[in-house]
């Protein structure tokens, strides 16, 4: 299959670091940011295709960084990772482009399978820019 | 002279009439005037039936108009409303964008002019050097084409993006991410999935807005106690079906055309913005399909979102 580039944004240093040992094992791609700006510097820096990225986060939460990553790379897919949202916030990350959400705790399997569509939905738009341009 | 009337010349035949009226009978006369009553009664009635189609025609004829000016209005304030968005997200893009290109530009320009450099040495190029640039010129052009093909997509509005989607399993998704929210209002969620759903081609974050809007109305109705109950069903030609039904507090006839308007809301000030279902009907909309409703107050409401099965992407 092919590989892709993953970035996991999870305050919680064991969980994240789980994840992505994980994600590495089915040879994705993976690095890791334990909060909203480091994630952001990193998207400076290098390129990703799909963004893990935690709701409850201190300081700058999720949908937040959400914003900050579309408006920064419109075209990185991001999926939220949440223990249960409220409507609410459920449609407004919706809204605001993401993905799709993923519950805690994540079955790998459940997550592989999202991450794989996000990615597929990222290639087809950059084909489709670029068919257009 | 016993005869006192004048009489001119010419109206012999009047007393004429009435001798000849009196000698063959008065039936005559009185089938004369029954005719004459007769056309009489029947042309008034036509004129009020006349006058009444008239008028219905008139009442039929204003309403429309009506119809017609509302109708215009609200897709004025549709075009006007959208036009004011995409203003604001213009102004915002551009102001993005000039930083977002001139970023990458600069990148390139301070490579090549390296690389320029490099070849007028008179030593042999260093080849990893060499490379390292024209790599970073080509991660720059990456970059700036995915700054134009966020542009293009802009322009689109959006254009949905088509991926094999499992209905059933997106429905599940958003009710179990909710679920805390409907368990903390005692309401139960049901889901009636059909099995034998085939996938459809849509897309899916859309569709996932459109679920969680529904049921944030359904739930909404609700308050408190009752129950939502979500189905899927595959239906006729090339189609599926999906249908909210909440027990909450039903929306009178009176309402129910402007739900789809624009902010149109019967929540109180910061609690709804009015733009749930107007959203939702324009996603639909994209997505080939329609969005219907059906409700009765005090009883509930159902909402029926139809899909086709297959969306060809339209070109602009
Ligand atoms: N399931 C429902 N039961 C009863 N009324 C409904 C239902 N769904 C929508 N409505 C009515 O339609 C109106 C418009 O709904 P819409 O979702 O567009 O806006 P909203 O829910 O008021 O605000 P927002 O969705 O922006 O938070 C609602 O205010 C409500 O009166
Ligand atoms: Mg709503």
């Amino acid at each position: 299959m092919e590989t892709f580039r993953i970035l996991i944004v999870d305050d919680e240093d064991d969980f994240r670091e789980a994840i992505m040992k994980r994600l590495r094992a089915r040879k994705m791609e993976v690095a890791g940011a334990n909060s909203g700006p480091k994630a952001l510097e990193m998207l400076d820096e290098q390129e990703f295709d799909v963004i893990v990225l935690d709701v409850k986060m201190p300081g700058m939460d999720g949908i937040e960084t959400l914003r900050a990553i579309k408006q920064k790379k419109p075209l990185v897919e991001v999926i939220m990772l949440t223990g249960h949202a409220s409507v609410e916030s459920g449609i407004q990350g919706m809204q605001l482009g993401a993905f799709d959400y993923v519950m805690k705790p994540v079955a790998l399997d459940d997550l592989m399978d999202k991450l794989r569509q996000a990615y597929e939905r990222r290639v087809l738009q950059l084909e489709y820019g670029r068919k257009n341009i | 002279m016993t005869d006192s009337t004048p009489h001119l010349p010419g109206q012999e035949s009047w007393p004429g009439l009435w001798h000849h009226l009196a000698v063959y009978g008065s039936s005559w006369l009185v089938a004369m005037l029954a005719i004459i009553l007769g056309m009489f009664v029947s042309l008034l009635l036509g004129l009020v039936a006349a006058l009444a189609a008239g008028l219905s025609f008139l009442t039929i004829h204003r309403l429309l108009r009506q119809k017609a000016v509302a109708d215009q209005e609200k897709h004025l304030v549709d075009e006007q409303l959208l036009q004011s968005q995409k203003l604001a997200a213009l102004g915002k893009l551009s102001a993005g964008l000039a930083h977002e290109i001139n970023n990458p530009l600069a990148i390139i320009r301070q490579e090549a002019e390296w690389l320029l450099f490099l070849c007028r040495q008179s030593e042999p190029l260093d080849m990893t050097e060499a490379i390292s640039g024209l790599r970073q010129i080509l991660k720059q052009v990456d970059r700036s084409r995915e700054i134009t093909t966020n542009l293009l997509n802009f322009a689109r509005r959006q254009q949905p993006i088509v991926q094999a989607v499992n209905l059933n399993r997106l429905v599940g998704d958003m009710v179990r991410l909710v679920a805390k929210e409907t368990e903390q209002r005692r309401i139960t969620v049901v889901t009636q999935l059909a099995p034998d759903l085939p996938s459809i081609n849509s897309d899916a974050p859309l569709l996932r807005q459109v679920i969680l809007n529904l049921l944030n109305n359904a739930m909404q109705a609700i308050d408190q106690d009752g129950t939502i109950t979500i189905s899927t069903q595959p239906t006729e030609p090339e189609a599926i079906l999906i249908q909210i039904h909440d027990t909450g507090c039903g929306i009178s006839k009176e309402l129910l055309p402007r739900i789809f308007d624009p902010f149109f809301t019967t929540k109180p000030q910061g609690k709804g913005t009015g733009l749930g279902l107007s959203i939702c009907h324009g996603i639909i909309e994209r997505l080939g399909g329609t969005i219907t409703v059906a409700s009765e107050v005090g009883k509930g409401s159902t909402f029926t979102v139809k899909l086709p099965i297959t969306l060809t992407p339209k070109e602009i």
